[in-house]
């Protein structure tokens, strides 16, 4: 497979590397959780920014560059001696020939950052390697990590409106997907009237352009997909409460209604459930393994809520769902306008805004 | 490398960018270093793109947690914009009401070339000519209210400038940088008007108008002072000394993602966008971005060096005939006492009295908020429509008991988009986002519905913003035990409200009130009027660290050398090469959003630089 390659933009990369990876304080204050106590991915800030995912246009038209990204990966020399070659080998590319990274300067100098950027489709998930001085190395900045079935570690990016599984097995995303139905206002007659009719009335160019393939529109708009996204990247901290706090809920479904899946229990024994965790009291819980069901209630309603009306292409809001209900909703029957015009401001294939490219 | 130049400036925002633009337009050599990245709009770009983006995400993103050493608030999450710092590597930490240490975003603008004016709603305000006398105009006074040891009286300074020596510069900035306003019901003095014309309001805003007109007739029944269209910084018609162009149709400018997001278009009149970019094509300047300064060496009363650390982290010197530090008050008074830190001989020069840091200032400010009894649509607003002086005349303040006025104006982005409804609600500042709707327990399902439909297209907030009195214990210092990821001490805010500012803030926030209720109750609509509360930022939990975006004083300018921190033109008294032109120079925080007279005093510090070169 071809890959483009550009030139890494100097400034672009000095950009975003500076407030990141320029310090030197190694105090692990980037820990939430998500690191072991001695790696030194800890002392970076936002780490999961790397490799650095943008939108891409070659100047033509963004609209006709909309189905890409561009992936900026960076390595940072810590050490005194530069290296004398920096590649990147990976499966967005051939798997047999390493692509090499660009030292990266400043007035003149060498900074130690070293840095290649390539075109790839959006919704992709991909693993890669650095291979420094010819020796194989993982991506010693970006915290996606991946043990592959040859028990090989790869390092693993993923594109903007990305809907592959990332963090869950399919299981965990079923029940989570009921508990994000239960908080989205999606499930209320008129929300499910919209989700009905919202995927059925776009035409097949707009279908092209705002769905993913392969994504149904379901009462969640994507908002757990969303949620996938951001445990694998931004929030990583946050996928250990997932992890167990799914796997309780699974055991204490399973209790009270032992002959029914838990992702296909009754809307009320989901309700019941999402008030118990409310009142952090949900009988049959471990507490022992997770203390406060209640936090979790409280990280899961921000999410789902952020994930139905954020950009969609963090993951969530599919097909701009999640606006598209807030714009019908909102509607002036007088003049027949929508109270929330949000096509308006925002950049074509998805909005109508002529100006902004996204 | 150059290394050598006419004049280094630190920090490309309000104060440091109208000093570039002129000495660079005069011929002199002039380097701006400056912390963070230069993200530029899309025009200037050669794939059309820009790294400010409409995304509710970008500007209070996922959430991080605190993990800086030893404050009270270590794990809790916080949100950040792309151009704000990590709180973790680089704090602001201020003394809570129980005396225990905080860190904090509050206290930064924004770190990226333009600094705070990337993200700012742009309103525009000049300062009154009242607000550069305050100490003259309540000598003899027994009228004020809640000062009972006379505080306002004691600590009160004119400044050393009045309206009328800064009007000339307040209309040069007008024209360079680029606002929609109007003039008129303005209570000042406009030798020019150089504002292009605004947008239309949005329609929510017409409550607003109504609530502020029916105020200005009962405060001046004969003479009534009626609202204006507020200034704010974005053009609506090509700007011709920027260069700018504005879209075919500039109504698509109101989004709503403007206060608190870049603008990828350049609308926006950033300094970046307004003053630097345009000469930045000049071969006698040059902007060195993502270089951050650590300190300042002297020799006798000279800034001979400047030392940085280059996008790697790499140290760096530069030398200036002239050095002009512009780092946002906090992180200006910062750099000086780190400096002096370094430095004995530079510790005497700038310590020369003991108010390096005091007299800390920021705004007293809050208001009202309400639902009104139709739904607009929000999401078309650039950020404040109406704006009314009324509270701001000599009468007034004297009917009230109050020292000093301020300007009340509508918001009208706020709450506009879904994300900002869900993290702002109940909870209004940038430690607590999202607060107030985790706690929520009934926002699910229909529940959730519910909160949407009440909220979006309804809400209408109307704001203050006030003169803070000046307190000698309200200040910045270096933290004694956090350090940033230079390993630096951070700064440490130390700050509270006097009585006097707890009244005026209950007596503006009431006007507030006022507004909406008139602009409110007497209009019918689908839904029923319903008033959210009023008040004062004083009351709320972390009051403490509320600074509005609006770092001010902590390094007053003056006439005489044992009252003040710099002289009339901004150079620190006892240097001859070192000038203060963000924020810090303020005596008294004015009875508006600072900016515009950041940068109008920028351009008159810059006037006088070009006679020294
Ligand atoms: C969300 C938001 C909304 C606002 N709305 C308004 C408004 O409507 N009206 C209004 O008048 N004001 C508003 N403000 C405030 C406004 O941004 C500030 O008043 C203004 O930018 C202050 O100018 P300054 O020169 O003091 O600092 P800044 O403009 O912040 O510039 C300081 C610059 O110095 C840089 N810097 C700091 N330390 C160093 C260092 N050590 N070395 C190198 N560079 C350094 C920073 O990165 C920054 O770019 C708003 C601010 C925010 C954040």
């Amino acid at each position: 497979m071809a890959v483009q390659v550009l030139d890494p933009d100097p400034e672009y990369v000095l950009n975003h590397c500076t407030k990141y990876l320029a310090r030197d304080n190694t105090d692990p204050r980037h820990n939430f959780g998500q690191f072991g106590s001695d790696d030194t991915r800890a002392s970076i800030a936002e780490s999961w920014r790397f490799p650095l995912i943008a939108t891409y246009s070659d100047g033509t038209s963004s609209k006709s560059n909309y189905a890409v990204n561009q992936v900026t990966f960076v390595y940072q020399n810590r050490g005194v001696v530069s290296p004398i070659s920096v590649g990147v080998i990976g499966t967005f590319a051939t798997l047999y020939e390493p692509i090499p990274l660009r030292p990266i300067q400043f007035l003149g100098e060498n900074t130690g950052y070293f840095a290649l950027t390539v075109i790839v489709p959006k919704a992709e998930v991909h693993f890669y390697k650095y291979l420094v001085n010819n020796q194989y190395i993982i991506d010693p900045i970006n915290p996606q990590r991946v043990t592959l079935d040859n028990n090989k570690t790869w390092s693993r990016f993923f594109t903007q409106f990305c809907t592959q599984p990332l963090s869950f097995e399919d299981w965990e995303y079923a029940i989570l997907q009921r508990l994000v139905a239960h908080i989205l206002p999606f499930r209320t007659r008129e929300g499910q009237n919209f989700i009905d009719r919202y995927y059925n009335i776009l035409d097949k160019q707009d279908k092209a352009a705002l769905f993913p393939s392969a994504y149904r529109l379901d009462e969640s708009v994507g908002a757990t997909n969303y949620i996938d996204c951001i445990l694998a990247r931004e929030e990583n901290h946050h996928l250990i409460d997932y992890k167990i706090c799914i796997s309780e809920i699974n055991q204490v479904l399973r209790q009270r209604n032992p002959f029914i899946d838990p992702q296909d229990i009754s809307v009320e024994m989901y309700a019941q459930l999402y008030n118990e965790m409310a009142a952090n009291t949900v009988p049959g819980w471990d507490y022992s393994k997770y203390g406060r069901p209640r936090y979790f209630w409280e990280l899961l309603r921000r999410h789902t809520f952020t994930g139905a009306f954020s950009h969609p292409k963090y993951g969530g809001n599919i097909g701009a769902a999640g606006w598209a209900y807030l714009a019908e909703r909102y509607f002036d029957t007088a003049t027949k306008t929508t109270l929330f015009n949000w096509q308006r401001a925002i950049e074509s294939p998805l909005g109508i805004n002529k100006d902004y490219h996204g | 490398m150059q290394t050598r130049f006419d004049v280094i400036i630190i920090g490309s925002g309000a104060g440091g960018a109208p000093i570039a633009y002129t000495l660079v337009k005069a011929g002199k050599s002039v380097l701006i270093l400056e912390k963070g990245p230069l993200f530029k709009p899309q025009y200037q770009n050669t794939n059309g793109l820009s790294d400010f983006k409409r995304d509710e995400l970008i500007s209070d993103g996922t959430e991080k947690r605190v993990q800086v050493p030893g404050v009270a608030n270590y794990g809790e999450g916080f949100y950040s914009s792309h151009v704000e710092p990590d709180i973790n590597d680089e704090p602001h930490v201020y003394r809570g009401a129980d005396g225990q240490d905080r860190a904090t975003i509050e206290g930064y603008t924004a770190q990226v070339v333009g600094g705070g004016t990337q993200l700012y709603g742009g309103v525009s305000l000049r300062f009154t000519p009242t607000d550069f006398q305050l100490q003259s105009f309540n000598a003899g006074r027994t009228d004020l209210k809640n000062d009972p040891d006379g505080d306002v009286q004691r600590e009160a300074r004119d400044w050393p400038i009045s309206y009328d020596e800064l009007e000339p510069y307040y209309t040069q900035a007008e024209e360079l940088i680029g606002f929609n306003g109007t003039v008129d019901n303005q209570l000042k003095r406009f030798s020019k008007d150089n504002y292009q014309p605004p947008l239309e309001p949005n329609p929510i805003s017409r409550y607003a108008k109504a609530g502020m007109e029916q105020l200005g007739r009962e405060l001046n029944p004969i003479d009534p002072i009626l609202p204006y269209r507020t200034p704010l910084a974005v053009i609506t018609r090509d700007h011709p000394p920027s260069g700018r162009k504005v879209p075919t149709d500039p109504e698509t400018l109101k989004t709503s993602y403007v206060n608190r997001y870049g603008c990828p278009l350049g609308a926006k009149s950033n300094t970046w966008v307004a003053l630097l970019s345009p000469i930045s094509d000049q071969p006698n300047f040059e902007i060195r971005a993502n270089c951050i300064v650590t300190h300042l060496e002297c020799d006798g009363a000279r800034i001979n060096r400047v030392m940085y650390r280059d996008p790697s982290g790499r140290q760096l010197s530069v030398e200036g005939n002239l050095v002009v530090v512009a780092c946002s008050a906090i992180e200006s008074i910062r750099l000086l006492k780190l400096s002096a830190r370094f430095n004995s001989e530079f510790d005497q020069r700038i310590n020369q009295n003991d108010l390096l840091g005091r007299y800390f200032l920021t705004h007293c400010f809050g208001g009202a908020s309400a639902l009104m009894p139709t739904r607009n649509d929000k999401s078309m607003a650039l950020d404040a429509d109406w704006a009314t002086d009324c509270c701001a005349t000599e009468d007034f303040l004297k009917n009230n008991g109050l020292w000093a006025g301020g300007a009340i104006y509508n918001n009208t982005s706020d709450q506009a988009l879904p994300l900002s409804i869900g993290r702002n609600h109940g909870s209004q500042d940038l430690d607590t986002l999202w607060k107030g709707f985790i706690d929520d327990t009934r926002l699910a399902g229909q529940g959730l519905a519910d909160f949407l439909d009440e909220n979006i297209g309804r809400g209408l907030s109307v704001s203050f913003m006030a003169n803070q009195v000046p307190q000698r214990n309200n200040r910045i210092e270096l933290h004694p035990t956090i350090s940033d990821k230079w390993n630096r001490p951070v700064a440490y805010i130390i700050k509270t409200w006097h009585r006097h500012d707890q009244y005026l803030m209950d007596t503006l926030a009431g006007m507030c009130g006022k507004i909406l209720k008139y602009g409110g109750e007497n209009n019918t609509g689908e839904f029923q009027f319903l008033f959210e509360g009023q008040g004062g930022i004083f009351n709320a939990e972390n009051a403490l660290a509320r600074i509005a975006n609006h770092i001010l004083g902590g390094a007053r300018f003056g006439t005489d050398p044992r009252d003040s921190v710099l002289d009339i033109h901004c150079r620190a008294w006892n240097f001859d090469n070192l000038y203060v032109t963000d924020g810090s120079f303020m005596p008294t925080s004015g009875g508006a959003n600072p900016t515009l007279t950041i940068q109008a005093n920028s351009f008159r510090v810059a006037d006088e630089l070009l006679k020294r070169l």
